[in-house]
């Protein structure tokens, strides 16, 4: 009885001392994490926010092929627009930022609904081609719309005064992104999550079930546009020129693939992953170039072109080894941290 | 007073190409009953099915259900009023745990909607506890509170045609329309189904339409069955009757059996066409194996 009792009340503190140390763990994580900016000055701050920038980007393509199934291979058109609708509503009609990010949002998301209509139609490798062959047409034709985006010279789209610092408009842009992470934890855990995760397994079980498959992909669309639009917006003001150059083919590819390392369905996977090859291009040529012993017949110009290899290198690397992407490979630790031992 | 009809189809008919699947098929389930549709492999049982959830759209003929023609409505407006199907290759989504998919199931009663939910407003978390509460009921009464956790890609046959089955119920339907529920069960094992079939009948206030090869539980169970041979309506009947009927076992077993005797009466059983496989299913709260 006695003993029965002390394993129990060991058992107990054990378990309360588990909580105490996860907790402890994920404050420290936290605290770490918010270093760069606390510490890192500007610079940091800047790439901060680009980090942020590229995780709402990243789940806005994981709630597409992550959540309903579908592709898209397009998305620098969505994020495209909705840098130029905030940049042409902060200098143009003068609105105050907070207006024009949702301006953009929510062209992202009528651009993205009206892609998806075309879309629903077509599903596998002929929806990848649609949505490919709309991001193109997009570039050459809205991008280059003079009045709308400044023809070549781009639209500029400057912050208003309390955004000014580098360090204020790192933290909105981790504000918006903590909003979107909240709203796709939500969606996950109601009836739209199911809903959906019915839609990508088998949309004849779904219909059955009572779900709308059509209504559910389009509203994927445009959910999935409207975080890329909220995503162009907050890229708009954080480079303060928006131009149709920022907005080729190549980024989106490295989106999706990045969304894919990351891991589909895995929010802290996907934030990881897009920070990362967000801040890849920017260090890894000065790091290098700043290393004692260069390598010969390597330069500076070659260190330039190493990040898109290391992107591809990377995606051989999850898609032959870890499917579930960088979210596979972190959930021991994640599903210990949120839920202790039991699963 | 004759109870009324909840579902009625009038002249059915669908080609696939030269394919004629369905032939001017008319059928009606009243309320409360159970009814058997059978026929060989191949007769368009299973078609029937996917034109009356809507997942077909056939060539000719209407479908009525609740006294009103749903014939042009989409599948999940159907669902929503009130069909509910299980499938022959098994209806759970294997992403999903045992309970997910319940959930899944109770989608049309969250009472939310997916914005409010996505939204995290204050009463989708409640009553996101709330339907939990209730799957776990469900999962209870079906005897899979062990394997509740699992994912259902991970689980037996068995277990997941009982997952299909609570899904089914778990939308709450006015009409269960079952694709061989006794497939993969013994002999025995089907009987028990039958009784269970009938307890949700009576409990529930259900109406039943089911395929099913395994004669004996139809017998036991329908009110009344359809006979279905390529694609045309073969007849029609009690079961007892149907059971006699020459041209049923004609069809089930060849010409040559259409002069057999007269079958004693409940030791001789129409042969399904193939032999389904023996798995075990744990409709009534059995144990599971791999729990």
């Amino acid at each position: 009885m006695a003993t029965a009792t002390m394993t129990f009340a060991r058992v107990k503190v054990q378990r309360r001392f588990g909580l105490l140390l996860r907790v402890t763990i994920i404050v420290a994580l936290l605290a770490l994490a918010s270093l760069p900016l606390v510490l890192g000055g500007d610079v940091w701050a800047q790439r901060i926010s680009r980090a942020a920038i590229y995780a709402i980007i990243g789940l806005s393509i994981n709630t597409l092929t992550g959540h309903a199934g579908q592709i898209s291979l397009g998305h620098q058109a969505f994020v495209g627009i909705g840098a130029f609708t905030a940049a042409f509503a902060a200098t143009r009609i003068g609105l105050p930022l907070g207006f024009g990010l949702a301006a953009g949002a929510l062209a992202g998301m009528a651009t993205a609904a009206i892609v998806g209509m075309v879309a629903l139609r077509v599903t596998g490798l002929y929806l990848a081609l649609v949505t490919l062959a709309f991001g193109l047409t997009a570039e050459t034709t809205i991008f280059n719309w003079r009045e709308f985006t400044g023809g070549g010279a781009g639209a500029f789209a400057p912050r208003p005064e309390i955004l000014s610092g580098d360090r204020a408009f790192a933290l909105l842009c981790l504000g918006v992104l903590a909003l979107v992470l909240y709203a796709d934890w939500r969606l996950v855990s109601t009836k739209a999550g199911r809903a959906l995760a019915a839609v990508r397994n088998d949309e004849r079980i779904a219909s059955t079930l009572g779900i709308n498959t059509t209504g559910y992909k389009l509203a994927a669309f445009s959910l999935s546009g409207l975080a890329a639009g909220l995503a162009g917006g907050l890229f708009a003001h954080w480079n303060q020129i928006v131009q149709a150059m920022d907005f080729e083919f190549q980024v989106a590819l490295v989106w999706v693939l990045m969304t894919v390392v990351g891991g589909l369905r895995s929010r802290l996977g996907v934030v990881l992953a897009s920070a990362f090859f967000a801040l890849l291009p920017l260090t890894l040529p000065n790091f290098l170039a700043g290393l004692p012993w260069q390598p010969p017949f390597l330069n500076e110009a070659v260190y330039h072109v190493l990040p898109p290899f290391i992107v591809v290198v990377m995606l051989l690397v999850v898609l032959r080894f870890f499917p579930g992407g960088l979210g596979q490979l972190l959930r021991p630790a994640t599903r210990w941290l949120t839920k202790g031992g039991k699963r | 007073m004759k109870r009324h009809q909840l579902l009625k189809v009038e002249g059915l008919s669908l080609r696939f190409g030269g394919l004629q699947v369905l032939n001017d098929l008319s059928l009606s389930v009243r309320e409360g009953q159970i009814v058997g549709l059978i026929g060989p492999n191949g007769a368009g049982k299973t078609s029937c099915f996917n034109c009356l959830t809507g997942i077909y759209q056939p060539q000719g003929g209407r479908v009525f259900f609740d006294g009103k023609d749903v014939s042009h409505l989409p599948t999940h407006r159907r669902a929503r009023r009130g069909i509910a199907r299980t499938w022959q290759n098994l209806g759970v989504i294997d992403s999903l745990t045992v309970t997910e998919n319940v959930m899944l199931a109770q989608y049309q009663r969250a009472g939310y909607s997916a914005m409010a939910g996505m939204l995290g407003l204050a009463g989708t978390w409640h009553r996101e506890r709330e339907l939990r509460r209730d799957a776990a009921e469900i999962v209870e009464y079906f005897g899979l509170e062990a394997v509740a956790d699992e994912r259902t890609g991970e689980l037996p046959y068995g277990v997941r045609k009982t997952c299909d089955m609570a899904m089914a119920l778990a939308t709450d339907p006015k009409l269960l329309m079952l694709d061989e529920p006794a497939s993969g069960l013994s002999p025995e094992e089907a009987l028990t189904l039958g009784a269970t079939l009938r307890e949700l009948r009576d409990r529930l206030r259900l109406t039943i339409l089911m395929i099913e090869h395994h004669v004996p539980l139809v017998a036991e169970v329908c009110d009344y069955v359809y006979v279905l041979n390529f694609g045309k309506l073969l007849t029609e009947g009690e079961p007892e009757a149907i059971q006699r009927h020459p041209e049923v076992i004609a069809a089930y077993l060849g010409g040559a059996a259409a002069e057999a005797d007269e079958p004693d009466d409940d030791t001789v059983t129409l042969p399904a066409a193939s032999e389904p496989p023996k798995w075990p299913l744990t409709a009534e709260g059995g144990s599971h194996g791999t729990a």
